[in-house]
């Protein structure tokens, strides 16, 4: 490893270790609201599903890098609060890759038999105790493999926020790289960083899945 | 709430929203042609039967794919700046080669997807192996891959605007810029956000009319 690298090898770390923060929390909170918008979408609540359309058609159709901005500069504008770059970015994460699980879920939900919510319904179960016990189990263990993707897209994404000033690992390397000015190893050390998690996210995705999916 | 909504300030700048927006689309449609050309590439050489060709074109993918498009545009432009390419570029390849890894994905999985027979039977009309992929397999397997490759383009449409991060004078950057003049913080990202969404919806539900285009053709081969 280039002398560059490891004299700032702690620093770097500590980059790493905010990126993998913020991808965890991230990830969890955008599968939990994620996969809330994809139930209002799936049993089309009134009012509820009309706002979750327009919310998906409008991230889905707006750069990560704006929803950020948004998120740091608009709202907090917008209602008079004063934002701290880590938590806009979160904020941002969330909403931005909630939107896209949620169109994804509906594939998940689509395996769900209607014959199996059907006999849930006339075992006596209620409409709420359907979707945790039945539709949900058998539908998140489906989408394992897309929802994975989506993790991994986010954890790459995570980079953007070193836009808005958050010394995750992105930005924590072009600081060493402001100091040492040695580009080359500096940026290359970070790509093989992200290469390395990625593979490691989609190494747990395929084998969740393998153990956990569903056979018809 | 104190904040008045003020839309007054984004009319009076619409001359640097659409030089920006018109940037986006430049970028976005020379970034996209490269990446397919990258895609098409490799896709085709993972689908070979060379073992040689099927590694190399997994490695490009994998490593490509796996990297932030923003570390792909810092690459360009930060670690190879001796190269001194204008940040346009900068942004053109890293964008291309970061598309063009899931393009690849897209493009095998069409070309795994026709049958082996119709390449078989090209080869046995007398096609070179060149024309059979050319004139039978590429044909059907882009046309069942058009959705997919619209949703990368798509995709590459909303990247394009981390080009901004590299001074690329597109749509986000301009927006910074008016931003940075008139505090209209929310408005001038929620104009540019419906643009992009726009354009998305524009490019996208165009691609997907390119399947119907081929039908057509389709029909007229099969009455000639």
């Amino acid at each position: 490893m280039p002398e560059v690298i490891l004299k700032n090898l702690p620093f770097l770390l500590m980059g790493l270790r905010l990126t993998a923060e913020i991808a965890f929390v991230s990830i969890i909170g955008g599968t939990v609201l994620g996969v809330l918008v994809g139930v209002v979408r799936y049993f089309r609540v009134p009012v509820l599903a009309q706002v979750a359309d327009i919310y998906i058609i409008f991230v889905r159709g707006t750069p990560l890098l704006v929803v950020l901005f948004i998120c740091y500069f608009g709202f907090p504008t917008l209602l008079g609060y004063q934002a701290r770059a880590y938590y806009a970015a979160v904020l941002g994460f969330i909403l931005f890759i909630a939107a896209y699980l949620a169109e994804d879920i509906r594939a998940g939900l689509r395996t769900v038999r209607p014959g199996l919510v059907q006999a849930a319904l006339a075992t006596g179960l209620a409409r709420a105790q359907v979707i945790r016990l039945v539709v949900l189990p058998i539908a998140l263990r489906n989408v394992i493999p897309t929802f994975f993707n989506q993790y991994v897209r986010l954890f790459k994404f995570t980079s953007v926020a070193s836009v808005i000033g958050v010394n995750e690992l992105t930005g924590s390397a072009m600081l060493v790289n402001g100091r040492e000015f040695a580009p080359i190893p500096i940026i290359g050390f970070i790509a093989l960083t992200y290469l390395v998690c990625c593979f490691v996210i989609s190494m747990v995705g395929r084998l969740l899945y393998s153990r956990l999916a569903v056979r018809a | 709430m104190s904040y008045k909504l003020d839309w007054a300030p984004i009319w009076n700048n619409r001359d640097l929203i659409i030089e920006g927006f018109v940037t986006t689309v430049e970028l976005s449609a020379l970034g996209l042609v490269l990446a397919l050309a990258i895609g098409v590439i490799v896709g085709t050489a993972g689908s070979t039967n060379s073992r040689i060709l099927r590694s190399g074109s997994a490695a490009y993918v994998e490593l490509m794919r796996n990297t932030p498009l923003l570390v792909h545009m810092y690459i360009w432009y930060v670690a190879l700046a001796f190269l001194q390419l204008p940040p346009f570029m900068c942004a053109v390849f890293g964008l291309a080669l970061y598309s063009g890894a899931y393009v690849a994905e897209i493009v095998r999985s069409g070309i795994g997807a026709v049958p082996q027979g119709q390449r078989l039977v090209a080869l046995a009309t007398g096609l070179t192996s060149a024309q059979a992929l050319l004139l039978v397999v590429y044909p059907q397997a882009l046309r069942m891959v058009t959705p997919s490759l619209a949703s990368i383009c798509s995709q590459l449409i909303k990247d394009s605007s981390l080009a901004s991060v590299i001074t690329v004078a597109e749509l986000t950057y301009q927006a910074t810029a008016i931003e940075g003049q008139t505090f209209r913080t929310f408005e001038v990202y929620i104009t540019i956000s419906l643009l992009y969404l726009l354009l998305v919806t524009i490019v996208t539900y165009g691609l997907l009319l390119v399947p119907g285009a081929r039908d057509d053709l389709e029909q007229r081969v099969s009455d000639a």
